[in-house]
């Protein structure tokens, strides 16, 4: 029987869209897709770059079809990012039906295990009160850079969302409000090193690692992407930098 | 005992602040505790080479070598992707203070400081993406031969 090649081909652009949105990297989602859809007889092509995917193929009688997505901002999912990769390799193993795959394909996102907010809260506490701790702060800067952490965090996971500020401004109000508390705890004599206090809270923002990922882009060869993210990454460092010194203007 | 402290201490913090970051990153279960190791790990190499060489770009890329090993050793054996243990314990070396200070200097106008500060950033990123992606390309030949035939096709 002739398959459905527009739904294989959906099918295959769910799977990269999916992992595009768990913070995989490029050759990573180019690769899944191009495996899945070769294990079902074709022979695709696929092309990603960081907010867009683009997976096209012939059908046998040569008829060419197309399937663009566009991929919205995102943050980093590891658990959901371990889940595609795994029901990637099981389908291009078993290659089961294609009713069958295109199910489980859809479920992806719904048995999907996330740690409840306050848990991501936590996580934002204790990275900003040990990074403080590591660049060389005693117990008081930890104290309050968690306390900074915990400002930041509230502000990420609880307000930004709601009040529809994403991107740059949620980066620079971030920023801001990390400076701001470490400005005030300092003031109020619970913490020392202001340095060791703003630069630990503000790790959690940094775009350290995205430049590094720019970094490994550009080296695996994907230059398109690796520029743009770290343009990306230079934009976040901008936000940073103005949101601090927009509350040492205010707190000066 | 003055040793012990300048290593073991900050390699302690950056396990535990990796930890934290691993939670962020939506990691769970055991998983979580062998990014923290990773991140200690990768500190300690760093601490140890720039005891030995000095400079930070060389010691950042000697930790990026030791960190992809660790983190596709672990991926070998937890059967999932490399991508979330190597973000995660490359966090602690990642230059975010760099690239905030070097836009510091931009916005206060200090174009000498933030050119040269930004450039140095680059060149740590560049090292630590050169470090693992080289040390993962190399082991990514190497491990299928050792293990003979287990791992290897889509699993990195």
């Amino acid at each position: 029987m002739e398959p459905n090649y527009d739904d294989l081909l959906n099918m295959g652009t769910e799977l990269g869209y999916q992992l595009m949105y768990s913070g995989a990297e490029i050759y990573r989602v180019e690769e899944s897709v191009n495996r899945l859809l070769t294990a079902y007889g074709l022979q695709p092509q696929v092309f990603a770059i960081p907010n867009c995917l683009i997976v096209s193929l012939n059908t046998p009688s040569g008829h060419p079809i197309t399937s663009m997505r566009r991929i919205p901002s995102h943050g980093t999912d590891i658990e959901l990012l371990e889940a595609c990769n795994d029901l990637c390799r099981r389908l291009c193993r078993e290659v089961p039906p294609l009713e069958q795959a295109k199910e489980r394909v859809r479920r992806l996102g719904e048995g999907h295990r996330a740690h409840p907010t306050w848990v991501l809260l936590m996580g934002y506490v204790v990275a900003a009160a040990f990074f403080a701790a590591f660049f060389g702060g005693n117990l008081r800067d930890m104290l309050s850079a968690g306390l900074c952490g915990l400002g930041v965090g509230l502000w990420i996971l609880y307000l930004s969302k709601p009040l529809r500020v994403v991107g740059f401004f949620q980066t620079l109000i971030a920023a801001a409000i990390a400076s701001l508390l470490a400005l005030l705890l300092t003031d109020l004599r619970l913490g020392v090193n202001l340095n060791y206090i703003t630069i630990g809270t503000l790790m959690v923002l940094v775009p350290g690692m995205a430049l590094t990922n720019a970094m490994r882009e550009i080296v695996n060869g994907d230059i398109i992407s690796g520029i743009n993210r770290t343009a990306e990454a230079i934009l976040t460092a901008a936000a940073i930098s103005l949101g601090v010194i927009l509350s040492l203007a205010m707190g000066t | 005992m003055e040793l012990l402290k300048a290593l073991l201490l900050p390699c302690l913090w950056s396990f535990i602040a990796c930890v934290g970051f691993g939670l962020v990153f939506n990691i769970h279960g055991f998983g979580v505790l062998i990014c923290g190791f990773g991140g200690a790990l990768g500190w300690l190499a760093y601490l140890l080479g720039q005891r030995l060489v000095g400079g930070d770009v060389i010691p950042a890329f000697f930790a990026a070598v030791i960190i992809a090993i660790y983190s596709e050793m672990m991926a070998r054996v937890r059967r999932c992707p490399v991508t979330g243990y190597l973000q995660v314990a490359l966090l602690p070396l990642v230059p975010g203070a760099g690239i905030y200070n070097a836009m510091r200097y931009c916005v206060d106008g200090q174009t000498d400081l933030f050119l040269s500060t930004l450039l140095h950033t680059f060149g740590v990123a560049a090292a630590l993406a050169i470090g693992a992606m080289l040390s993962s390309t190399v082991l990514r030949i190497l491990l299928p031969r050792l293990m003979a035939g287990k791992a290897a096709g889509t699993e990195r």
